[in-house]
Formats: C-alpha cells, structure tokens, sequence
C-alpha cells in the first residue's frame, strides 16, 4: 500500500527532508504491514468501559502554580503571557 | 565504609537506625561510587550531589534528635528522567525538553523525598521512552555493566544500569511496553510494572496515557516491595490512579499453580532464555510450585495493538511541544506554521518523530476504525484471555525478553527488529496486568536472563512473595564487581 508519508508528515507538524522521504517511507510501510496484523472484529461496539469510570475529584478550587513560575520555562515570555509570531496581518 | 554501595536498602536503613552509619557518610559514599563508575556506565543525565547531602543532613538532624524516621529514610535513589523534579532539570533525553525545568514534583518524587529518600539524580533513558536499547537518547549512550559493549536495554536503561552497577540502591522507571522489565532483564535487577492504576502518573511527561505505569528497580525483591509500598496508592492528581494500598503477603509455594504460556516459549525466542527460565520454573516446583501449560492464543497479535494504541496515544499527547510554551523553539521570524515546523522537526529525534507519524496516520481520517478502534477492542479479548487464564493458574511465568542484551547498533537500522524485543512484555501492559522481571542466570556471554511472573491485576502482593521464594532459593542475586 502507497502511503502518502509527506501528507502525514505534515498532519503531524514536522517536516520530513526529500533525502530522508525514501527511508522513512519504507520503514513506514513495513510497520503498517506489521500493525495490519489484528483480527477481523465487530467495530460497531462502543468503547466505553462502564466497569472502569474514572474517580474523580471534588470540583474544589485549590492553589496553583503561579503565572511566572508556568512561564518560566518559555522561549518567550511577556507581561505573563507566552509570545508567538504575529498571525493576524 | 568502603564497600557500602553494594549494600540493599534495607540493609542501609537498618544500619542507619541502629547508628551504624549515618545518612551523610551513606550520600557521600554513593556519589564517590557514582563519580567512579560512571565514567564506564553512563546511566545519569544529571547527578545532584547537593541536593543529596542537604536531604541526608536533615534525614541526620531527625536521627539525633529521635524524631519518627520515613519508610526510605536516609536512602540514595535515582529518578528516570521523564519524572518531574522541581527545580530539577527533566530532559526526557531528548533535544526538545534540554534545557526544561519543572515548576512542580511528580507525586512519585514528592512520595520519595516525604519518605525521607535522599535524591541522587536523573537517569538517561531512550527519547520520551521511546525504544528497547537506550539507544534513542539524544544525549549519551548507557552501557550494561556486565558488558560495556552491549545496551542495558530500554527504554528506563538509566534507571536499570545504575542500579545494577551500584550507583544507587534503587531507583524509578516507567513502564509502557515493557521499559522497567526489559533493561531490568538485559542488567540482571529485580523490576515490577505495577498494575495500571496503583501508581500516580502525575508528573511523568506522557507517552502513552493508557499504558504509562511507574515502576521500581532494585538488586532485592524486598527493596522493590519497599519502593513500591512508598509509591503507590490513590492520588486525586491522577484520575486514572485506584483507591489501592499495598499490603506485603505471604504466599505458600505449595500448591501455587504456574501457567507456563506455549506462545511465550516458541519460535523467535532464543534457546538459552527458554532453558533457564524454564530452570527458574524448576527451582519454584522444587520447593512444591506446580507448574500448567496455558495457551493465549491473541499473543501473536499483541505487538500489533500495542503499537497502534501507544503512537496513537503519543502522537496526541507530543502535540503539546510547539515551541511555544516550553521545550525546545524554532525559528520566529517566519510566522507560527514555522514555529510549530522548526521546533518539532529540530526537536525531535527519528525514532519520536516516525512514532508520532504512525500514531497521526493510525488516528487519521478514515482509518480510525481500522487500526485504534480495532487495535483497543482487541484489548478487551487480550484481558479476558488473562482472566481466564488466572482462574486455572495463580502467575504466569515467562522469558522478559526473546534474547539476552544486545550489541550497540545491532538493532538500530530496523525498526521492526527493536520493535520484537518487546513481544513477551506488551501484552501485560495492553491487559494492564502487574508483573516482575527477575534474574533467573546468565547467557554463554555471561549476560543476564530475565523470567517474568505475571499476574492478575492487583496481585503485587503474590508476585513479590513468590520472587522472594526464589530468591532465597537460588541464594540472592548475582551483582557485577567493577
């Protein structure tokens, strides 16, 4: 089966190299064959597991980390919020 | 006080109580044994020599004024470095999480030093856990001890080489496929994957949130009994975490019924593995153990769903690193798409990078069904195949690994190849089963041989008694002299 590596390289933000495409697309395909290796079965089925809700925890407001402590590990920071390129012209 | 890294840390703590020794000459002794082997080894991506004697000065305060001791009080370890430490930096071993500094602890951390452990450092592992070797690091190469030209096995290759060289007593792992067994295995230590649920992941960076479980690494069984005990229980940080205590137990050997599984001992799985786990079985039937053949028919397809389920899981969960909030960052001055492009694709290594593709193409439009939605209802016959076989059987004991360590580079070249070692240890994780990777001999090469006993959920108990059994039995486990 084609697989159409660069489309799923880009459907996972990375960015694949032409000299690397030939590689990755045969690695590729081979772990695809492998993964095909599951039996036939009813998909219609729901997944959830009634059995095995999770617990979870009283809506309660707690303490969190403070806004210059989430920020100090940003490429780049300011007035505590994260900055990115511009996006809107 | 020359030879204390080799002692276990039990035989530390009861040493410390009857002040014997004290928890400073216990750091200082650990970090000189650290500073001397790991030159060879390689196991830690960073040592924290003042974090440790400022812990074991404290844990010293409370001995001389009698104040109540913690259960690991005083006791060196070591994290795997996909473990969060405040202020401690978390690589993950990889490029994009190099300089990342956590603001807060895994609860796993925090349960340690509560404890009274003494933190030693952070140890190398493969890419966000992604690999069988320690191969896959972005930073260095860890070496198993008992043969410097072989891997120590993966991904917690850190956690398992330190131990077994006796760096520290104990330290963490994670396990989503096999990573605390398989290096266990590969370094001749004791590790347990506990059963999903009994240990907070609150803190441990994601890889595949269905599978993810933390697990203890030791040279005893009663120190893995010892660490997990600190480590597990309910955490409301955690809403997959089960309201679960662990309670040490007594099992009798006489009688225990031992599932021996056909598909675990056939073709790919080499013959001095077969031989002496099956000797191990011997051992634990020696001493009134009797031993069933069991058939688990869905084996064969477990390494299929295993990795369909985990890239899925770690495609999502590696969406998070875009440059942006922390981790490594691209290049700015081409707009947000290249941001996003430059700081995964210079981020990321190979092996995390053909991961999240896999997991982006399994989850993609039209194939959902087809390869996630098939790959999680295959877990439901998986785990019922389990069940049924724990209703004939107490533990399932089989290899860890279809073969002994392996050379560096060896696999490196076929994914496929890297991919087969995890094929007795995937189905535990899919069934999310507890089980031990135990010492049972050595190869012609002298390498180690892991034995896994499986059992069924909750179990821990049963797993660690039958591997104390075994252990008194064979008269300890072997450690490497260098």
């Amino acid at each position: 089966m084609a697989i159409d590596v660069k489309h799923i390289a880009k459907l996972s933000k990375l960015d694949i190299k032409d000299s690397e495409l030939e590689k990755f697309e045969k690695e590729f395909s081979a772990i695809i064959k492998m993964v095909e290796k599951l039996p036939e079965m009813d998909c219609k089925v729901s997944l959830l597991d009634t059995e095995n809700v999770m617990e979870l925890r009283e809506d309660v407001i707690i303490p969190s980390l403070p806004r210059d402590e989430i920020t100090k590990n940003a490429p780049k920071a300011m007035a505590g919020c994260f900055v990115v390129p511009k996006t809107v012209e | 006080m020359n030879e204390i890294h080799k002692l276990s840390a039990t035989q530390l703590s009861n040493m410390l109580k009857s002040k014997e020794i004290s928890a400073t000459e216990i750091a200082e002794g650990t970090i000189r044994r650290i500073n001397s082997v790991e030159s060879k080894i390689d196991s830690f991506l960073t040592i924290t020599p003042e974090i440790a004697l400022a812990a074991a000065k404290v844990t010293d305060g409370k001995i001389a004024s009698g104040a109540t001791l913690g259960a690991i009080e005083g006791i060196p370890f070591a994290l795997k470095d996909n473990i969060c430490t405040k202020d401690v930096k978390t690589t993950c071993a990889s490029k994009m999480l190099g300089d990342f500094i956590p603001p807060y602890s895994a609860t796993v951390a925090d349960h340690l030093t509560s404890a009274g452990g003494v933190l030693c450092g952070k140890l190398n592992m493969d890419e966000f856990a992604m690999g069988s070797s320690c191969e896959t690091s972005y930073f260095k190469t860890t070496k198993n001890p008992w043969d410097l030209s072989c891997v120590p096995g993966g991904s917690s290759g850190g956690s398992a080489a330190a131990v077994a060289a006796c760096e520290v007593p104990f330290s963490l792992g994670s396990d989503t496929g096999g990573s605390v067994r398989c290096p266990a295995g590969f370094c001749g230590v004791v590790g347990l994957k506990p059963t999903y649920g009994t240990v907070s992941r609150y803190g441990v960076v994601a890889f595949a949130s269905s599978l993810d479980q933390i697990g203890p690494m030791a040279r005893t069984v009663d120190d893995v009994e010892l660490l997990f005990s600190v480590i597990s229980g309910k955490d409301i940080k955690d809403a997959t975490s089960k309201n679960y205590k662990y309670k040490s137990e007594n099992t009798t050997l006489k009688g225990l019924k031992i599932g021996i599984p056909a598909e675990y001992f056939g073709e790919g799985i080499s013959p001095e593995v077969k031989t002496a786990v099956l000797a191990g079985v011997k051992t634990l039937e020696d001493m009134g153990a009797v031993a069933i053949p069991l058939s688990l028919p869905s084996t064969d397809f477990a390494l299929s769903a295993y990795y369909i389920i985990s890239s899925a899981e770690a495609s999502s969960n590696l969406a998070r690193y875009d440059g942006v909030k922390y981790g490594y960052s691209g290049t700015r001055d081409e707009g947000l798409e290249k941001l996003y492009l430059t700081s995964r694709s210079e981020g990321f290594g190979e092996e995390v990078k053909r991961r999240i593709m896999l997991g982006t193409y399994v989850l993609s439009s039209g194939y959902f069904d087809a390869y996630y939605k098939k790959a999680k209802l295959f877990k439901n016959i998986i785990a019922k195949e389990f069940n049924d076989a724990f209703t004939k059987c107490d533990v399932i004991i089989s290899p860890v690994t279809p073969t002994t360590a392996f050379k560096f580079g060896e696999r490196t070249t076929d994914p496929l190849q890297m991919y087969a070692s995890d094929i007795c240890t995937v189905p535990v994780n899919i069934a999310e089963l507890p089980a031990l990777s135990v010492p049972c001999g050595f190869d012609k090469n002298n390498l180690p041989i892991g034995m896994q006993i499986i059992g069924a959920k909750f179990s821990e108990n049963k797993l660690l008694s039958v591997a104390k059994s075994y252990e008194t039995a064979v008269g300890g486990f072997a450690v490497k002299e260098m």
